[in-house]
């Protein structure tokens, strides 16, 4: 076993995990921060996206050592209820989700955008997003949300 | 065991001295896009993981006859480069068709070449533009041109102990003709069906573009010419009789059609869960003929 330290949301943690172990096994089993969702596994659905020192990631083929020294940011730390997030806002305006299963790799996604290109196409959201599918809205709602909330102070 | 060892090369010595040490038994980790896949579906346990990711091989170097592209750099990186945008616009546009975001921050080009897939997306660009890599390891250095670097699907000439270090593409010529395009089952985040490149440098005007499309001679002589396809053959595939028919000649409809026939015959494609061998090989024809027009149109 290794010891792996890392910042989530701000929070310091030390973890124990194997050579093999994946960001996203830390994040839910370990931490209880599931927002990260287990989708495919094989880095294609997105559905765990977070984002490593402000890069986007999928957790679920991140080996977790290294993430060491690192900070992680999921969901649970772009918000907080009553202080949504300007992406969580549009979200929830636009009807962006439906099961929800796919939401918090969306707003990861398009987190990561908007810190890059505060006002992007709808081609370079649709771009942003090719890695996070969705099987239920048709993503048209999803883009028109990530549109809406660009430019919008966090 | 209790799921294996890892360690983190803070140095490209250190990780050499660690291959070195561990042979066969270790796995060479970078982004892990590719490894830990693997490791998800029960594929593979590695008794040893080697990370580079953080040992001071992601860079881009401009030397100005070529470029040298550190094996830990990730596609992003070389996406995002003016250095690559400027002298390597065939790099720049396949790059993009390379994963997805997510993807392409972590995975890198070396992790791609090393991995050996026949599907690898880069290798078609490097291909292209007869790139090599620099494979290193305790007892020195070496290298080799990519085309000799596959033998078959996930094996290369690699030896257990070597660490690609760096891939080194020539800059081409800044009239170099060149046109590339991934066909795969979606648009985003897909292996390819079959993707290609067509490069050549064309010498003389072109003349009788007025005429009739059959009958124009668009260039008067074609060189450094090469066709290259993937995920239609063991290793990614520099179309050899296809590219010495352009090489030397004047291109016209009918040499398109020719090179294009020719370059399917060489494939020898498998049937896998995303196209057949025979789609494959019509692809592979109608890809080529459609990467020469798009050039000439």
């Amino acid at each position: 076993m290794y010891t792996l330290e890392l910042k989530v949301n701000g929070r310091a943690y030390k973890v124990e995990v194997k050579a093999t172990t994946t960001l996203l096994q830390v994040l839910r089993e370990k931490l209880g921060i599931t927002s990260p969702k287990i989708g495919c596994e094989t880095g294609d659905c997105g559905a765990c996206s977070v984002l490593v020192n402000g890069k986007l990631v999928k957790a679920c083929i991140t080996n977790a050592l290294t993430v060491q020294g690192k900070e992680v940011l999921t969901v649970e730390g772009l918000g907080r209820p009553g202080a949504l997030h300007p992406l969580q806002l549009a979200f929830h305006e636009h009807y962006a989700a439906q099961c929800g299963f796919c939401t918090p790799g969306m707003l990861m996604a398009a987190k990561a955008l908007l810190d890059e290109n505060p006002k992007p196409t709808r081609e370079e959201v649709k771009e942003a997003l090719s890695g996070n599918l969705c099987r239920c809205t048709g993503y048209v709602k999803i883009v028109d949300a990530v549109l809406a909330a660009a430019g919008k102070k966090a | 065991m209790s799921g294996g060892e890892f360690y983190r090369a803070s140095s490209v010595q250190e990780a050499l001295d660690l291959l070195a040490k561990y042979g066969a038994k270790a796995h060479v980790l970078a982004g892990g896009t590719d490894i830990m896949v693997k490791v998800n579906r029960r594929q593979l346990a590695p008794e040893v993981l080697v990370y580079i990711g953080e040992c001071g091989l992601n860079y881009i170097k401009d030397l100005g006859d070529k470029v040298v592209i550190g094996g830990a750099t990730p596609f992003a990186e070389i996406l995002r480069s003016d250095v690559v945008k400027k002298k390597l616009p065939l790099l720049a546009e396949a790059v993009k068709h390379i994963g997805t975001p997510a993807i392409r921050n972590v995975g890198t080009i070396g992790g791609n070449l090393v991995t050996a897939s026949p599907a690898a997306d880069s290798s078609v660009p490097l291909l292209a533009l007869g790139a090599s890599v620099k494979l290193a390891s305790k007892s020195g250095e070496r290298v080799v041109p990519l085309e000799g670097f596959f033998k078959g699907p996930g094996e290369t000439v690699r030896k257990p102990d070597e660490l690609l270090v760096e891939v080194i593409v020539p800059v081409p010529d800044k009239d170099l003709k060149f046109a590339y395009h991934k066909i795969g089952r979606r648009k985003a985040g897909t292996l390819s069906v079959v993707a290609g490149a067509v490069v050549f440098k064309a010498e003389g005007a072109p003349r009788g573009t007025a005429l009739a499309r059959d009958q124009a001679c668009y260039f008067e002589k074609c060189t450094q010419a090469r066709v290259v396809l993937n995920a239609v053959a063991p290793t990614p595939l520099v179309a050899k009789r296809a590219s010495a028919l352009l090489e030397g000649s004047a291109l016209d409809a009918e040499l398109i059609a020719k090179i294009a026939k020719t370059a399917a015959e060489e494939t020898s494609p498998i049937d896998d869960v995303r196209a057949s061998a025979w789609y494959r090989r019509q692809a592979s024809e109608g890809l080529v003929k459609s990467l020469l027009e798009r050039i000439v149109a």
